[in-house]
């Protein structure tokens, strides 16, 4: 699973990417380990929005899809509330 | 200038964590604004009188997410920390952290504590935190990193007091190192200490990431530049994440309601585009109505004063210059005020509320088959004001690609400098007529205005093509939460930006009024005779109409006579020379003082003996301006930015040749 795979509120865990992603995305808070969330995209492909360690941080789809993420189903299912 | 002897303060901390705001609450009304708009955008300074002999000098950074620069604007930042230069060096840094947002900005604090200045921590939007059930431990935070922290509130002032007393103690015996190198990196390292003298393992491990010197040393460790700032990213947030788990309360449901429930609405498909091109239609509407009572107002008293003038003066060359050369020079720069300062604060109300970034968001998607991301957006809206501070605006942007194709045709934008040129001219060969219930000048206006974006959009898709890349424009954008802009912050924009246009603008374009008049009065073989009563020469003999007599054979193609042709030529230093040329030259000419519009319309034709400016020259001259790199400041702004004369010359070049072609189809189209 990856980033762009997630549906608007779904939340997952970001896991250890295997190529070498943007820098700036770990300094913005986006990194492995920390929970995120889908708050909202843009259609037709466009930016997708996303809310990790407090911070609301917009991305293009195409790096989105680079993202590995946890399965959000079955986390949603250990964590439900 | 600034005293030797004041302390230097530097404000370094994340976008939008209220810099401006405490920036102008720590210097007051005493701040020394930068140059032009925008062009000290890198780094604003202002002396304040803290107490008695105590002087601080403030120094004002962008907005940063990490001390490792990604884009210029970052580099500004890492420059000024590293320089050890006398007169450079920082004494004190006061790191900002937005209290609602804490984690990533106590992420960039504890990398400006690492290298080793002395640093305070001021934690600002306080009153936020509260709204949204935030607690913080401030004493076991500050007791973990090892230095003062104050809780501002810069709209009230609350807390300044307590943090320019931490600023006056601070020293550099921080809690740190929060992060140290590991030992397979210590080679290169010290290798950058050796070289450079920084005497600080982490000044020398900022600059040796950055720099491509060394770059081989680091890869023979077996990890790239990029993973091991991406490891140390890891690491300090690991630090952060534990202080946070102990001193910092929050409650979820609290958080981020306002903002996610206005981002329903504002960044939906469909009344997002909604919202957007009202609010560009409402801005523009404000702009071309708004400003045009006090710019007639203005016009009209500079008129009066002139007419008063010329009536209780000897007729000497003096009042002749005052008169004629100087006066219209001043109300040519002043006209512009109304719409600039307009624009300016439109512009600062979008950045202010948090909705600039949702514009890029919205506009990303329309913007990439032109070979541009959302973040072009944000030059191309600035560029209706000035090609300067958009230009300027670019240095956010991480893509080096895509900040050089937006500085290549934001020169394009209608610039507020071209709006009086177009006013002018459309006012005197356009009709005023409705068309459909439109003014169909107001419509010309508006075309104009689409001619520069739609051309801007397909220079840039034509220069992607021309030159591919394959690389992924990373596209990394922070949204801000929703904020109610501060009047005061808008304001001190207007202001500033106002009074330095005002003041860098008009010593141009006042230097060329007067340098115009005396070209425009005097000719060869006849020595200006300062004791002697004014006597008018024509102007076909002063210098200036010879030298528009030279390049006429070049711009009649155009349709451009020799009056015209001077007034074009003298426009390449800045397009709002054009007005204030033609009033200087046709009041040479003419000793009745009336607008110059009136003026112009009087003109004839020598051969036809119709109307000289008629729909032919109008639309030629428009054409001619709408392309034309008309702006001494831009060319100058533009090599700054690229660092290549080359880029800027080749764009003022092919600039050129679109407009002298364009205008030249126009005008054979037509005559």
């Amino acid at each position: 699973m990856y980033l762009s795979d997630l549906k608007v509120g779904q939340k997952a865990i970001v896991l250890q990417a295997s190529i070498s992603l943007p820098v700036k995305l770990y300094e913005m808070g986006c990194m492995p380990g920390e929970e995120i969330e889908l708050n909202y995209a843009a259609p037709f492909s466009g930016p997708m929005c996303f809310l990790v360690q407090g911070t609301s941080i917009s991305m293009r789809k195409e790096l989105a899809e680079l993202v590995p993420i946890t399965d959000p189903n079955i986390k949603s299912l250990q964590n439900d509330r | 200038m600034i005293d030797k002897k004041a302390i230097r303060v530097a404000l370094v901390g994340r976008p939008n964590t209220g810099k401006s705001s405490l920036f102008n609450r720590l210097t007051g009304l005493r701040q020394k604004v930068g140059n032009y708009p925008g062009v000290t955008m890198e780094k604003t300074m202002g002396l304040s009188k803290w107490a008695p002999g105590v002087l601080a000098e403030i120094i004002d950074l962008p907005g940063i997410y990490s001390l490792h620069a990604s884009s210029v604007d970052e580099q500004v930042v890492m420059d000024s920390l590293l320089n050890d230069d006398v007169g450079e060096k920082i004494d004190v840094v006061i790191g900002l952290a937005d209290g609602t947002n804490l984690k990533t900005c106590l992420f960039v604090f504890t990398q400006i504590i690492d290298l080793g200045i002395p640093a305070v921590l001021a934690i600002t939007m306080t009153d936020q935190m509260e709204r949204r059930g935030m607690e913080l431990q401030v004493s076991d935070l500050s007791e973990s990193l090892g230095v003062p922290i104050s809780l501002i509130n810069a709209r009230s002032g609350q807390g300044i007091d307590q943090l320019r007393a931490d600023v006056l103690k601070a020293t550099s015996s921080s809690k740190g190192p929060f992060f140290q190198p590991g030992g397979l990196h210590l080679q290169w390292v010290n290798q950058v200490d050796q070289d450079h003298d920084f005497n600080s393992v982490y000044k020398s491990w900022l600059y040796g990431l950055s720099s491509t010197v060394y770059s081989d040393l680091i890869n023979n460790t077996g990890r790239t530049p990029a993973r091991v700032r991406a490891d140390e990213a890891i690491k300090r947030y690991r630090v952060v994440n534990d202080w946070l788990r102990q001193f910092f309360y929050t409650d979820p449901g609290k958080d981020r309601r306002w903002t996610a429930r206005l981002d329903k609405w504002i960044v939906n498909p469909i009344w997002g585009s909604v919202i957007l091109f009202g609010l560009l239609f409402i801005i523009f509407q404000a702009l071309f109505y708004g400003s045009e009572t006090p710019m007639n107002f203005i016009d009209d008293q500079f008129a009066h004063l002139s007419n008063f003038l010329s009536g209780i003066l000897p007729s000497s060359f003096l009042s002749h210059l005052i008169t004629n050369g100087i006066i219209p020079g001043i109300s040519g720069v002043l006209i512009f005020i109304p719409q600039i300062a307009l624009l300016f604060g439109f512009i600062a109300l979008l950045e202010e509320s948090g909705y600039m970034a949702r514009v890029v968001f919205i506009m990303d998607r329309f913007m990439r088959p032109f070979g541009l991301s959302g973040k072009s957006v944000v030059p191309m809206v600035s560029g209706t004001a000035c090609a300067i501070p958009a230009i300027m605006s670019t240095r956010n942007m991480e893509n080096s690609r895509e900040r050089w194709l937006a500085i290549a045709v934001t020169p394009l934008i209608t610039c507020a400098a071209r709006l009086p040129v177009y006013a002018l001219l459309i006012s005197l060969v356009i009709p005023d007529q409705s068309f459909f219930g439109m003014s169909l000048r107001g419509l010309v206006l508006f075309g104009l205005y689409l001619i520069g974006f739609v051309t801007a959009l397909l220079g840039s898709a034509l220069l992607t093509k021309i030159m591919p890349t394959a690389k992924v424009n990373p596209f990394l954008l922070e949204m801000p939460s929703y904020r109610l802009p501060q009047l005061k912050n808008v304001a001190h924009a207007i202001l500033n930006r106002t009074k330095s246009f005002v003041s860098e603008a008009g010593k141009i374009i006042l230097a060329i009024s007067v340098v115009l008049w005396f070209f425009a009065s005097f000719g060869p073989g006849k020595a200006p005779d300062f004791n002697q009563d004014y006597v008018a020469i024509p102007i076909e003999d002063s210098y200036v109409g010879k030298m528009g007599k030279a390049i006429e054979p070049v711009m009649k193609p155009l349709g451009f006579d020799w009056k015209v042709s001077i007034a074009v030529l003298s426009s390449f230093v800045a397009r709002e020379v054009f007005v204030g040329t033609m009033a200087t030259l046709y009041s040479v000419d003419d000793n009745e003082k009336s607008s110059i519009r009136e003026q112009m319309a009087k003109q004839k034709n020598p051969v036809t003996g119709e109307p000289y400016f008629n729909l032919a020259v109008g639309v030629s001259l428009l054409l001619f301006y709408a392309f034309a790199m008309q702006c001494m400041s831009t060319y100058a702004v533009v090599a700054r930015e690229t660092r290549s004369h080359k880029f800027a010359a080749i764009q003022f070049l092919i600039l050129g040749i679109l407009a002298y072609g364009a205008a030249f189809l126009a005008y054979s189209a037509l005559a």
